[in-house]
């Protein structure tokens, strides 16, 4: 075993595991990637790479062998394309089987990655919201019900086993040019519409800062929820100005359908984030910063032109 | 290039100096969390400035407004929120030093299209105790009017009459150890007068109240075009208060009415001085 331990990271396949796991494996960590998706081009910083769901048995096989001292939980689906089902099933029973056997196996550390989508963007949200404020997401978009499960149970967790820190992190939209989310590949394109009248102020996280952050908690020893944002917020159209698309305002009843009518993003755009470019759902950090002495270094401006530009 | 001259002007004026004066703290593209964009609230406030002229108010005991954190505690009236705005601008433009008190705006605003956004530039905020209980503490000075929408709703029967003040304000001013500076506004309840609120027609435009002013049906929606008055603002001396702001509702509500006969008598003796609506 290395001189750190061994991470077992799942969401191997996406932008951000990866970057994760690269910079785990810098700092000394020996990294065991895991998807159920397939991994097209595996990383070479992992010592392994595994395809399995979550919530089959081959992932306890992943756990048996490795035996892991620090598991990041950063697979949620979060990808609407996915069934309901499908998302119940990774992302409820999934998780829950993850954080079973990161006890089972003797886990010094988790790290369970949610969303601030949970909080919900809503005319009435005050500026910032913590942690500790009720998630009300739900009541307008059923279909975010697996992701508020997700962190609830993450939450309960938290409580209840306490010989196994656990930090559950809910950021804001993470951006940057290796991140292929929703929010990344909207920022992407040509032609944005945007709600004819409304410009909320609102949160991104680069990859870098986020990474960090993860980093930050994946080694630090505080337990606890948190929110992660990064510099400050801005209005969505300044951000949608920033990356030189042709902004289309349309009558907001008309939004979620023009939004979803918009080119790549299409079925995989989740309703709920509609809201998300009407009302505020700006986010406090403040706790994390204090617990982990981090503090995100990309400025506003960089964070969205480098999403957009790809460096 | 038209555009570029007025950005040009609007440095120049009082109001940009004032604004330029004020300690808001901005980010790189010069947004506060809460959407207050000091350079673009300058033209919004050269246009509110119009607005202030066109009441032509005259204001008293500006001095009595502390430095650091501070609720003034207004009355409401006048339909529309134009008394928000007198009192901002007299904060703006006579307070030494300038101030700029952040409007707490009804929910409903947020949902208004453009309005919302207008708001949150020129430096409005929900309002929510929340939001109030962090720009409290951030030092800034707040406007809140306790009767919400149920004075500035108020009919021309209930004129000068405070409605029912809420507790919030006073846990908050407990919480965060804030003074208050009770402000009597008077002019508003003439600047659009309502005799009778239109209940059905508030519920199908989902306002909270639909204003029937008493010419309408001679002018038309001219009727809602607010009539020259002079406006009178009359800042109080600060009041302080002490006590645990989780304190029992009756405990909370005694403090209150502190607050609210300070007011009443205020706007009381405001009336009995002025010698016409219009001058």
């Amino acid at each position: 075993m290395s001189e750190q331990g061994i991470a077992i990271i799942t969401g191997i396949a996406g932008g951000l595991a990866r970057m994760v796991g690269a910079a785990l494996a810098e700092r000394g960590f020996q990294v065991v990637g895991v998807d159920y998706r397939k991994v097209s081009d595996p990383p070479d910083f992992a010592l392994q790479i595994y395809q399995a769901n979550y919530n089959k048995t081959l992932i306890e096989d992943i756990f048996r062998r490795h035996r892991p001292t620090h598991v990041l939980h950063l697979g949620r689906v979060g990808n609407l394309k996915e069934q309901a089902g499908k998302r119940f099933d990774l992302n409820v029973l999934g998780s829950r089987k993850v954080m079973d056997l990161s006890l089972k196996y003797g886990a010094r550390r988790l790290v369970v990655l949610s969303t601030f989508h949970i909080y919900g963007a809503h005319p009435h949200n005050h500026i910032p919201i913590y942690e500790d404020e009720p998630l009300r997401a739900g009541t307008e978009f059923p279909q975010i019900a697996d992701a508020i499960q997700f962190d609830n149970q993450a939450v309960t967790w938290i409580y209840r086993h306490r010989d196994l820190p656990t930090v559950l992190l809910r950021p804001c939209h993470i951006v940057g040019p290796n991140i292929n989310n929703t929010i990344s590949r909207f920022l992407r394109l040509p032609v944005i519409p945007v709600p004819m009248g409304f410009s909320p102020m609102t949160q991104f996280i680069h990859e870098k800062d986020i990474v960090a952050a993860i980093v930050a908690a994946t080694v630090g020893e505080a337990p606890g929820v948190f929110n992660v944002a990064g510099k400050s917020p801005i209005p969505w159209l300044e951000a949608v100005s920033l990356t030189g698309a042709r902004v289309v305002p349309v009558p907001s009843s008309l939004a979620a359908l023009a939004l979803r009518a918009s080119t790549r993003v299409s079925s995989a755009f989740p309703p709920y984030m509609v809201n998300f470019f009407k009302f505020p759902c700006v986010i406090s950090d403040a706790a994390f910063r204090k617990a982990f002495d981090w503090a995100p270094r990309v400025p506003e401006r960089e964070t969205i032109v480098s999403t957009v530009r790809g460096y | 290039m038209i555009g570029k001259a007025i950005h040009t002007l609007l440095q120049r004026g009082n109001i940009a100096k004032a604004v330029d004066s004020l300690p808001v703290e901005t980010n790189e593209l010069g947004f506060d969390p809460w959407g207050l964009h000091p350079d673009r609230a300058k033209l919004y406030y050269a246009v509110a400035s119009l607005i202030y002229r066109y009441f032509r108010p005259v204001i008293h005991g500006i001095e009595n407004i502390p430095k650091g954190r501070v609720l003034l505690v207004g009355n409401h009236s006048g339909q529309l929120p134009f008394d928000g705005l007198v009192v901002t601008m007299a904060c703006l433009l006579h307070g030494t030093p300038p101030r700029l008190p952040r409007p707490m705006v009804e929910r409903w605003f947020a949902v208004l299209p453009y309005i919302n956004i207008l708001f949150s530039r020129g430096g409005a905020v929900l309002g929510d105790p929340i939001n109030c209980r962090n720009l409290l503490e951030a030092e800034n000075a707040i406007l809140v009017f306790p009767e919400g929408v149920k004075g500035s709703g108020k009919t021309w029967w209930h004129r000068y009459q405070l409605a029912q003040f809420g507790r919030g304000f006073m846990r908050l001013a407990l919480q965060t150890n804030t003074p208050i500076v009770p402000v009597a506004i008077i002019g508003g309840e003439e600047s659009i007068i309502s005799v009778y609120d239109f209940k059905p027609l508030a519920r199908l435009l989902k306002t909270p109240y639909a204003p029937i002013p008493p010419h309408l049906f001679l002018v038309g929606l001219l009727a809602f075009w607010p009539l020259p008055v002079r406006f009178h603002i009359y800042f109080g001396e600060p009041m302080y208060f002490t006590g645990p702001f989780d304190d029992e509702d009756e405990v909370i509500d005694r403090k209150v009415k502190q607050v609210t006969d300070r007011l009443q008598k205020m706007i009381d003796d405001g009336l009995a001085k002025r010698r016409s609506v219009f001058r």
